[in-house]
């Protein structure tokens, strides 16, 4: 048997939930749903792609003191600060960022958490180059780095093999917004797509790039649906 | 006469060590098969272990801040 044969046959389609802007809360709820139908075996592996309004999420290792701005600073700023629990520290979400959050079974990716999040940071790394642009990966500190910033952060939450959670990448960030937390409890700096090509691409065609780099990378095929239907009232 | 089993960490894939992050359950609770037992976490990543069998939670092995390689001892259950 030929082995474009074996690997057209593992192909495995998959949802894509292209959500737009929303609210990051209504989000995280969905989130937990799909995850509960998929553990369930009632829908199939599903990726939603999104953009939040500004918020700030601490994750299990994480501590409100990587926050370097007293709470009316992010109440002006309209930034509202979530605990949540995927691995990793305190992170951003904002307009101008891609946000990836994949709601899939590992058993089907060979239960290897770090296999996984090393496919999550490659699609990102192929999207760059696209852009002529060399992501790294920093060994220790997981994500995309260009140079010594950070494009792209992971943390991730697994459950019954299940994850939810994902991924984040900066096309044309509010960097004022970063500057106000030391990201993943580090003093880093992060890159911003826009400012290294000097332009900002939509996310829609940013998210395109990236589901088309995923696909061979976890063995898929999206299939976009309408998020409407997925919605039942939570919005 | 009570049997005493194990739990461990599970095959996580390359993965070298974990650290505990939380334990969802006490000694002294009853636990039943599959229920969330300890969260632990790695390369960001935050993995629910669940209760192989149900019992009671009498001895945790591995605290929070600890950590653990596969099919190390994290608790027992009675």
């Amino acid at each position: 048997m030929s082995s474009w044969l074996k690997s057209r046959e593992r192909t495995q389609i998959v949802t894509h939930l292209p959500l737009g802007r929303t609210d990051y809360a209504a989000v995280y709820l969905l989130q937990r749903q799909l995850h509960e139908a998929r553990v369930a075996g009632k829908i199939r592996d599903t990726v939603i792609t999104v953009e939040h309004d500004p918020v700030f999420t601490i994750g299990r290792s994480g501590s409100a003191n990587n926050i370097l701005v007293p709470s009316e600073v992010l109440d002006a700023a309209g930034i509202t600060v979530y605990e949540v629990e995927r691995g990793g520290d305190i992170t951003y979400h904002g307009p101008g960022q891609l946000v990836v959050y994949p709601i899939i079974d590992l058993r089907d990716q060979g239960r290897d958490l770090r296999r996984y999040i090393r496919n999550l940071e490659q699609g990102v790394i192929d999207l760059l180059a696209e852009y002529g642009i060399e992501g790294q990966r920093r060994p220790g500190f997981p994500g995309v780095w260009v140079g010594a910033r950070k494009i792209a952060s992971v943390g991730v939450y697994v459950k019954h093999w299940v994850t939810r959670h994902g991924l984040a990448f900066n096309v044309a960030v509010n960097q004022k917004h970063f500057g106000m937390i030391h990201p993943c409890g580090l003093p880093i700096e992060m890159a911003s797509l826009n400012e290294l090509i000097g332009t900002a691409p939509s996310l829609t065609a940013v998210a395109q790039t990236l589901l088309a780099k995923m696909e061979p990378l976890f063995g898929w095929e999206f299939v976009d649906e309408d998020p409407a239907r997925y919605w039942r009232g939570t919005k | 006469m009570t049997t005493t089993h194990a739990v461990r960490l599970p095959d996580l894939g390359e993965v070298d060590e974990v650290t505990i992050t939380a334990w969802l359950k006490a000694e002294g609770d009853a636990v039943t098969a599959g229920e969330d037992l300890l969260e632990v976490e790695t390369e960001k990543t935050t993995f629910v272990v669940e209760a192989p069998t149900d019992g009671t939670l009498v001895r945790i092995v591995k605290r929070e801040g600890d950590k653990a390689k596969q099919d190390e001892l994290l608790a027992e259950i009675a």
